[in-house]
């Protein structure tokens, strides 16, 4: 029963939001600014590898942009 | 081959056009080459761990969303890394995880092992390509070698647009193999360090002691599974967002051979150095959340991760980058990192010989309770020939805490010092 | 004349102009916000737009295009562009071997494709292929005469020709203003940005049903597409594009749905790729041999 009314409220809350989704967003020739290599969300890419690997050594949680993956023995 | 056949009429056409239309530009080439980005890191910690890696990432597109991203990671590291024992009134003596040799603590020093050194290559190697409208798929392999360790992954993502490519939903899978195969092997579980204060007749002897201490047997492989689900959306023309939710199970040796917890007696006094033991599973769960917004005149970068797992360790970390435009083609771009987590439930800082030794032990300050900030400036710039140059410096501090002590050996001395650390990058994309 | 209507938009930097013409919605990109020049480009655009359609559009009795076509084998005079257009038209027919003719329009009085089954008799197709033959039409600098019961057709290189010559006349009105001539996907950029930065441009797709558009970038050049995936005929299972070989007055067989070609100019990149759908199931070895970017779409692919 807990269940039950936890997904529906669950259903209840997110099914606006994805419907408002649609709401926002731009047209293909406002994506000037969105085009920018510095607006990916990845752009930093390089730096992130080498950020991750450090604070993976050093702290007890990992990942979360992307796969945690393997790959190190030093946790 | 009927190639041959073909008559070239692109440039008579050209030709034709110009004197129809006049004027006329070239075009410029459209397809780019292999985009390639490299940096070189510089990393140091005061009296402990300096390293440096080299990264060279290589992407290029096949046109049409057929992309492939490959990257070589080559690391070297050494230096001294705390191995969990407690600092004493006097000078220590311990043995190296080898066996072979000895390293001495100076009195009210942390430990160091001074023995850390390894050597690291990483390959990783993406494909990307679109299935049908709208739908992405990507698939990639990584393979690490270090002396003592390997690991090789495969992942594989779907990305599905909607909304005019303004929402995307994305869910990823990735299956990591890890062999562990440390110098010196791996420690019996709990068992104390042999340490030869000249208790032994022979050498043999030494060596007979030593070995009982180490595992012929058992688990030596980690295995890795990640799941995550990602929405992407497109706020506006300036603003663009990513919500990632995601698991993690970790099963096999996790484990730090290197990890000892100091046993004292009820004044305080070191009585043994016992090999930590950590549970063979850990589930994570994670949330990601990061917005980019462009403004007028820079870039504003903001994440929020909160992670949870089953041994105890709650993470927040708040990152912060600001890309300002120089005018020009160079940027200045400050980084703010606040990261903070709860100790590990079997985290102890020491263990008192009169109880009874727990399952699980662990006194390495990286599950313990800590926060930790990195304050980072980056400078970019645009060179003439299009290619991109820029610096980086980022200073990393640590804070450890946990329970005081009030036994009378361990009156003022620093159970939980801080790690400092400075880096500095050079990168080089053309 | 008719100076047409607009839609005005400010989109980021710069500006966008709507207008229909040519059946297809037509748009200008300036990368500007300053309302004097985008007044100035865009009447300048409609103008010219709408000038060419009055001119040389096939649908209309009042023109250029219908006193040629009705000229029961008597000679008419032409203005220079016309002539230069026969001359670009001309040179199309002799580089592709007599594939690309204006002459052809006339097999669509047999041809009908509307996906229907409809395949008209061979007698159909002979009787009209006298009349057909871009060779037999003579022209000069000021004069076109074509044989009795022949007719041409601009519909092949019109549009293509509209965007070029907007783009020529923006990059002469305003030559440090980088212009986007979009109309109906046949696309020239008059120059590139300052910052050399790509334009993003959505384009209907012509080969899915839906709206769906795609999102290309380009900085510099040109880009035409030649193809629709919504006119065909569908008899004994196989598919007959509504490109025709006027050789023969049947459709080309195996042809890709569509090609997109990069080029300098608009009028360039479509007539490589008309030329390239002529080639049928050989366009892509065509369009190899060119050295120029291209973008096939074939009929077995999924959209």
């Amino acid at each position: 029963m807990i269940y039950l009314r936890t997904a529906s409220l669950t259903a209840a809350l997110l099914i606006p939001l994805l419907a408002g989704c649609s709401h926002l967003g731009v047209s293909p020739w406002e994506r000037d600014l969105l085009a920018k290599s510095e607006m990916n969300l990845d752009a930093e890419g390089v730096d992130l590898t080498l950020d991750d690997h450090v604070y993976f050594s050093k702290e007890g949680t990992s990942g979360g942009r992307a796969f945690a993956g393997g790959g190190c023995g030093c946790n | 081959m009927q190639l041959g056949k073909h008559k070239k009429i692109s440039h008579l056409l050209s030709a034709a056009a110009c004197t129809l239309v006049g004027g006329g530009v070239q075009a410029e080439e459209m397809l780019k080459d292999w985009d390639i980005d490299t940096a070189v890191l510089i990393y140091n910690e005061t009296d402990r761990v300096s390293a440096m890696e080299g990264v060279v990432q290589a992407t290029k597109d096949f046109g049409e969303g057929h992309i492939f991203s490959g990257k070589l990671v080559v690391d070297s590291l050494s230096g001294a890394s705390a191995n969990g024992a407690l600092p004493q009134p006097e000078a220590q003596t311990m043995s190296r995880p080898s066996g072979k040799g000895q390293f001495e603590t100076a009195a009210a020093e942390t430990p160091l092992d001074d023995t850390f050194k390894d050597t690291r290559v990483q390959i990783n190697g993406q494909w990307t390509q679109p299935l049908m409208t709208d739908l992405r798929a990507s698939g990639g392999l990584h393979l690490s070698k270090e002396f003592d360790y390997q690991s090789i992954a495969i992942n594989g993502s779907l990305a599905k647009d909607f909304n005019r490519k303004n929402t995307t939903l994305s869910v990823g899978f990735s299956q990591a193999f890890d062999q562990i195969s440390p110098h010196g092997g791996r420690p019996v579980a709990l068992s104390d360090m042999v340490i030869d204060s000249g208790q032994f007749a022979t050498d043999q002897d030494y060596w007979d002691a030593f070995d009982a201490t180490r595992q012929t047997a058992g688990e030596d492989t980690k295995n890795t599974t990640d799941l995550v689900l990602g929405l992407t959306q497109i706020i506006n023309r300036r603003w663009i967002t990513q919500f990632n939710v995601g698991i993690s199970d970790v099963s096999g040796y996790m484990t730090d051979p290197f990890k000892v917890v100091t046993q004292v007696d009820d004044q305080g006094n070191a009585v043994a150095q016992t090999y930590e033991n950590r549970p063979d599973s850990r589930s994570k769960a994670f949330f990601f959340a990061q917005s980019k917004v462009h403004l007028d005149k820079n870039i504003l970068d903001l994440s929020y991760r909160y992670s949870q797992d089953d041994w105890g360790i709650d993470s927040h970390t708040l990152e912060l980058r600001d890309r300002f435009s120089l005018g020009g083609k160079s940027y200045l771009q400050p980084h703010l990192r606040y990261y903070q987590q709860t100790a590990a439930d079997f985290y102890q800082r020491y263990q008192l010989s009169s109880t009874a030794l727990p399952d699980y032990m662990s006194a390495d300050y990286r599950i313990g309770e800590m926060s930790a900030y990195t304050m980072g400036l980056k400078y970019g710039r645009e060179l003439e020939n299009g290619h991109e140059f820029s610096l980086r410096f980022e200073y990393y501090q640590q804070s450890s805490s946990g329970p005081s002590s009030d036994l009378p050996a361990l009156n003022g001395l620093e159970l939980y010092p801080e790690v400092k650390a400075a880096f500095l990058q050079l990168g080089y994309s053309f | 004349m008719m100076t047409g209507t607009f839609t005005l938009h400010s989109q980021g930097q710069g500006t966008s102009i709507k207008f229909n013409a040519m059946a297809s919605p037509c748009e200008l990109l300036i990368d500007t916000k300053d309302p004097s020049l985008v007044q100035q480009l865009a009447t300048l655009a409609t103008n010219q737009v709408r000038r060419i359609e009055n001119t040389y559009s096939r649908y209309r009795d009042d023109n250029l295009c219908h006193r040629i076509n009705t000229s029961q084998g008597h000679p008419v005079t032409i203005d220079n562009e016309c002539f230069q257009l026969l001359c670009y038209a001309d040179q199309c027919f002799q580089l592709s071997d007599g594939m690309f003719d204006i002459s052809s329009g006339i097999l669509r009085r047999a041809w009908r494709f509307d996906g229907s089954d409809k395949i008209p008799s061979q007698t159909d197709i002979d009787t009209l292929l006298p009349y057909i033959g871009w060779q037999k039409v003579e022209f000069g600098e000021s004069f076109i005469k074509l044989p009795l019961g022949m007719e041409i057709d601009f519909g092949g290189i019109g549009k293509e020709f509209a965007v070029s010559l907007v783009a020529q006349k923006c990059r002469e009105s305003a030559p440090e203003t980088s212009v986007v001539v979009n109309f109906g996907g046949d696309i020239e950029i008059s120059r590139p940005k300052h910052d050399l930065s790509p334009w993003m441009i959505g384009i209907e797709k012509p080969d899915s049903e839906n709206e769906a558009e795609q999102l290309i970038k380009i900085a510099a050049g040109a880009l035409a597409t030649s193809g629709d995936a919504r006119r065909f005929l569908l008899y004994k299972g196989v598919r007959y594009s509504h490109v025709l070989n006027p050789k023969t007055g049947w459709p080309i067989i195996d042809a890709p749905r569509s090609v997109t070609v990069a080029a300098s100019q608009c009028i360039q990149a479509g007539s490589l790729a008309t030329i390239a759908l002529l080639h049928g199931n050989r366009a892509e070895e065509f369009l190899k041999a060119q050295n120029v970017p291209y973008w096939c779409s074939h009929a077995n692919s999924i959209n």
